[in-house]
């Protein structure tokens, strides 16, 4: 134990500064000389030069002694790491092409594993960027019946704050998103909460201006107040720095600012406006009242298991006192962040495995491929590595300097590749984020964090091992014997098996990606291109909302009132923006064109006494008529407004919004989908509905509509489907019959007439909601811009392995070459024919090659047929390559071998330029 | 050269543990004092004392800290250690097994066969 101290102590000392260590020997070992030739001056009456001398004879190699010193300390391998380094540094210069392939592929392999690693920890375990944002809790009941977590209930937020011990400072909070009616009388819903005070409290975050909300706001006649966020006070209030004790139109309510809140501060989750959560008597009835989220701090000293020993032994209690509400239930308890964490289940870890596992995957794949690469320039200095073996160089000494020169690229590589990742999560996360989940939660930090950083280390350290090891150790086998065999010409290195299969799995993948790249494409032109049959970029679209909708459970009588007033309000507004300069026509719709619309089973009448006349033919024939279409809500006026013809039959007249008046319209498609062509008018349908099926028991309460019109294809089909489909259209008033999206022909932009539309809106009623306003034809911009990530990603994923097996068979061929240059140089001085030379050369890499562009083929092939074979409604069709298509496949993989061939062309000319007797000479 | 003898390998260690376990020397010192005490009848080449010296630190055998020598100059000085003590034992007891057995073996005569 002693000794492996001491070992450790004097192996410490010349690690933490080597140079000193050098400088000590030195310096010792000068005083020895001089205290010899101090003696030999004295004893034997020498002069100090002569005396120096034969001191420093006696002596011997100083230098020499230093080195064996420090070898016998254990540092020699030190300062061979340090060369070795040097070396691997040198090595990148000196052979820029394998430093920029392969420092580019491990950089992306990194950059990959890096932004999935952040990704995945940032959903499972999430951290609270607060003070002691670690001890802050969320509570909710989960209902172990139907397995699903339940809103919480201001009832339980009672019972858990007045009787838990483990948990202190509880709060609730509840989503609402009012209008807010700022000075310049624009009106736009704000992202709010309304929140007990003690969500500041637990934030301890102090205001910029004026005070956060107190208990005194809850009370029930307090005067309303509300808190703003710093970036809605920028921007609605143009930073007014006495903007505190003014009043702002929130809703219908005239609520005073008593504070704003810093920047970055979005407690709970992503908010920018904060009311006082008041709730009223009757909500605290247990499983009543409005949904709210709640949460609380652990108590000094508890722990979260303490929290939820407590939580469960309540929940027990209050479960046996209301059997009725709460016998499903079992309360839980878990770190606030936690909240939105995809569940730490079993079914979600899976998947976060997987990916960690796929990106793991390719980051193997990848430096096999490098180390392929440094195989082959390994085997060129083949020579130089026997000859430093045969100068007592270990073979694990030779494994160790390869090692070195990997770990110096994968470094170079390693810092590429986490700028890149950096850049990725910065330009391309947030809005993946943003289109998945809405808006992101406050504590989603995107900027690499340490452990992820760590964790690129990780990973090249491990790149560097497969790269730099492997070839090593390879290179190194049976050194010996290679000793006595090379300077015969003979034997040697070869590319084993395990190499082929990395070319053909490589080149397989080339051929696959593009295929891939080429599907999205095609599905990026055709959502780019679909023609919606009207002029969409003239049309303003905008979703309408109405505040205060009331919830479920509500009587009908309230309802019908709510909607009818939705209905007037609607109206209202229809005719105030009609009367808009530059505004040619409103009307609305319940979704709008290209969104996913519902869609319904139907069954014919056809019993109609409708002379069938014989069908034409039509692009399905042979296919059995479609019997379901999505059905649109409709205000009369839509087609006349979207200035669409009706084919046959009439439009809708304000006379089919009767009760009663049970009519259709629906479009070419439906005509030659469902109908196959016959005439419709006058048919009757029946539309499946509330989970009854239109042509099963129960069918008879379904009203028949009679269809009176034609018009075209109008966009009924959402922007991802493809394949079959039918349009329907019912008239219904907007507002009081659907949620509508007001759609506005428009002269000139039609955004434009944005702000003039918040304005009249807010005018007419303060509580409409003006969501989503945007062209019509830019409705599928979002679904565009995962589609475009899609293809790039793609796009990227195919040049790198492209650039790879391209790396790849270049390196095996010019090694390949290299090692027959004798063989070559006696054929052709022999009188070889040329292009038989050049046959034996070419016809391994070709193979593989050829082999690898068959098994992607294959891939491509099986994939399109699986995909089109099982999965009709796959919103990415496969089966949809046409023969042009396959032969830009095949174009393709032509160009690959020709790529493949220009790879090796370079090798080759230089084999067959060489000279005979060089060649001979050679070795 | 006829008095001297060339040191066997392995032999450096164990002098150099002896010297230092009769005081605490320098590098020189430790040739001196083996000097002395083998008669001078040993060669040791000079220089080599020191890598011996740097492994039987290594190996916890010998400890060193720099001082002062006797003319009043910075030198590293070398002590034995527990450990080297210890060790410095059983080498001996194993040398003088060695050297018994070879003094065994070279007085053998024939009539002793």
């Amino acid at each position: 134990m002693k000794t492996m101290f001491a070992r450790l102590r004097s192996f410490w000392r010349g690690m933490r500064s080597p140079d000193q260590e050098w400088a000590e020997m030195s310096e010792e070992m000068r005083f020895h000389v001089e205290m010899e030739a101090e003696r030999l001056q004295r004893e034997r009456g020498l002069d100090a030069a002569e005396a120096r001398r034969q001191a420093t004879v006696a002596f011997g190699g100083e230098e020499k002694y230093k080195e064996a010193g420090r070898e016998a300390r254990g540092m020699a391998w030190l300062g061979g790491l340090r060369l070795d380094l040097k070396l691997g540094g040198r090595m990148l210069v000196k052979y820029p092409g394998l430093t920029i392939i392969g420092g580019l592929a491990i950089g992306f392999a990194i950059c990959v594993g890096a932004v999935v690693f952040q990704m995945v920890m940032m959903f499972v375990s999430p951290t609270l960027p607060m003070p002691e944002g670690d001890r802050i809790v969320h509570l909710r009941n989960q209902d172990v019946e139907a397995n699903d977590p339940m809103p919480g209930s201001l009832y339980d937020f009672g019972v858990w704050r007045e009787s838990m011990r483990s948990v202190t400072d509880f709060g609730a909070w509840q989503d609402v998103t009012p209008n807010l009616i700022a000075h310049d009388g624009e009106s736009r819903p704000v992202q709010a909460a309304a929140i007990t005070a003690s969500g500041f409290g637990i934030a301890s975050t102090p205001p910029t201006l004026g005070r956060p909300l107190v208990q005194a706001d809850e009370a029930a006649g307090a005067p309303p107040v509300v808190v703003l966020g710093h970036g809605l006070w920028q921007a609605r209030f143009a930073g007014d720095p006495a903007i505190v004790g003014q009043t702002v139109q929130l809703e219908g309510v005239y609520a005073t600012v008593i504070g704003v809140m810093p920047d970055g501060y979005a407690f709970p989750v992503a908010h920018e406006a904060w009311l006082p959560l008041r709730p009223s008597v009757l909500d605290d009835t247990p499983g009543g009242g409005p949904p709210v989220t709640i949460f609380g701090r652990l108590a000094p000293g508890a722990s979260l298991e303490d929290a939820q020993a407590e939580l469960t032994t309540l929940g027990e209690r209050v479960a046996l006192e209301l059997p009725e509400t709460h016998e499903h239930l079992q309360p839980e308890v878990m770190p606030y962040a936690h909240m939105f964490a995809m569940g730490l289940d079993g079914e979600a870890l899976t998947v976060f495995a997987l990916v960690q596992v796929f990106a793991l995957m390719l980051l193997v794949l990848v430096c096999s491929n490098v180390a392929l690469l440094l195989f082959a320039r390994a085997a060129t200095r083949e020579s130089e590595i026997i000859v430093r073996s045969a100068l007592g160089a270990s073979r694990r000494r030779i494994v160790v300097q390869l090692l070195a020169e990997a770990l110096v690229l994968g470094a170079v590589a390693a810092a590429l590749g986490l700028l890149a990742a950096h850049t990725v999560l910065r330009q391309w996360a947030v809005p993946f984020l943003e289109a998945n989940i809405g808006s992101i939660p406050f504590w989603f930090d995107l900027s690499l964090s340490p452990a992820t950083v760590l964790y690129a280390c990780a990973l090249t350290a491990l790149g560097a091992v497969i790269a730099g090891v492997l070839p090593g150790l390879k290179v190194t086998r049976g050194l010996g014997s290679r000793l006595r065999e090379g300077t015969a010409g003979g034997g040697g290195l070869r590319f084993g098996g395990i190499w082929t299969a990395v070319i053909v799995a490589q080149v397989a993948v080339t051929v696959a990606f593009p295929a891939v790249a080429l599907v999205v494409s095609k599905e990026l032109n055709r959502v780019r291109s679909y023609d919606l049959g009207f002029a969409a970029e003239q049309y303003l679209a905008v979703n309408l909302q109405m505040e205060a909708s009331p919830g479920a459970g509500v009587d009908s009588v309230t309802m019908a009132a709510h909607r009818a007033r939705f209905g007037t309000v609607v109206e209202t507004l229809r005719q105030r923006v009609a009367s808009e300069p530059g505004v040619v026509g409103v009307t609305f719709i319940d979704m709008l064109p290209l969104t996913n619309y519902a869609d319904y089973r139907i069954a014919l009448d056809d019993s109609a006494s409708v002379a069938a006349p014989p069908a034409p033919a039509t692009a399905s024939e042979g296919l059995p008529p479609l019997r379901r279409t999505t059905v649109a809500r409709i205000d009369p006026s839509y087609f006349d407004v979207l200035e669409t013809p009706i084919l046959a039959g009439r439009g809708f007249g304000t006379a089919d919004l009767a009760p009663g008046a049970q009519v259709a319209i629906v479009d070419e498609s439906f005509v030659d989908e469902v109908l196959q062509g016959r005439n419709p008018i006058g048919r009757n349908v029946r539309i499946g509905a509330g989970g009854i099926a239109p042509d099963g028991p129960g069918a008879g309460s379904l009203p028949w509509h009679e269809i009176v019109g034609v018009v075209n294809d109008l966009g009924m089909t959402g922007a991802a489907e493809v394949g079959r489909s039918a349009g329907l259209y019912l008239p219904a008033a907007a507002g009081s019959g659907f949620q509508p999206h007001m759609v506005i022909h428009t002269q000139g932009d039609p955004v434009a007439l944005v702000p003039r539309l918040r304005a009249v809106a807010a005018t007419v009623d303060p509580t409409l909601r003006l969501t989503e306003l945007r062209r019509v034809d830019q409705v599928t911009n979002d679904f565009l811009w995962v589609l475009g990530m899609w293809f790039r990603a793609t796009l990227v994923m195919t040049s790198v392995a492209l650039l790879l097996s391209l790396a790849g068979i270049y390196a095996v061929l010019s090694f390949t070459v290299a090692r027959r240059t004798r063989e070559i140089g006696v054929r052709v001085a022999l009188g070889a024919n040329r292009s038989r030379v050049l046959t034996g050369i070419f016809r391994r890499p070709l193979m593989q090659v050829g082999a690898g562009i068959m098994v992607g083929f294959l891939i491509v092939t099986a994939g399109t047929g699986f995909l089109s074979g099982h999965v009709p409604d796959q919103p990415i069709t496969w089966g949809g390559l046409s023969a042009g298509q396959a032969a830009l496949l095949v174009g393709y993989a032509a160009f690959m071998l020709g790529v493949c061939l220009l790879a090796c062309v370079v090798p080759t000319r230089r084999a067959l330029r060489v000279e005979p007797m060089v060649a001979m000479r050679v070795e | 050269m006829t008095d001297s003898a060339a040191l066997l390998p392995g032999t450096l260690d164990l002098l150099i543990l002896k010297a230092v376990s009769l005081g605490k020397l320098h590098g020189y010192g430790v040739l001196l004092r083996i000097e002395q005490i083998s008669g001078g009848a040993l060669q040791i080449q000079q220089g080599a004392l020191y890598p011996a010296l740097y492994r039987l630190e290594h190996q916890g055998l010998i400890e060193s800290e720099w001082g002062v020598s006797e003319n009043n100059r910075r030198a590293k000085f070398y002590r034995l250690t527990a450990a080297g003590r210890t060790g410095l034992k059983e080498e001996v007891a194993s040398w003088n097994r060695l050297a018994d057995a070879i003094a065994l073996a070279l007085r053998t005569t024939p009539q002793e066969i």
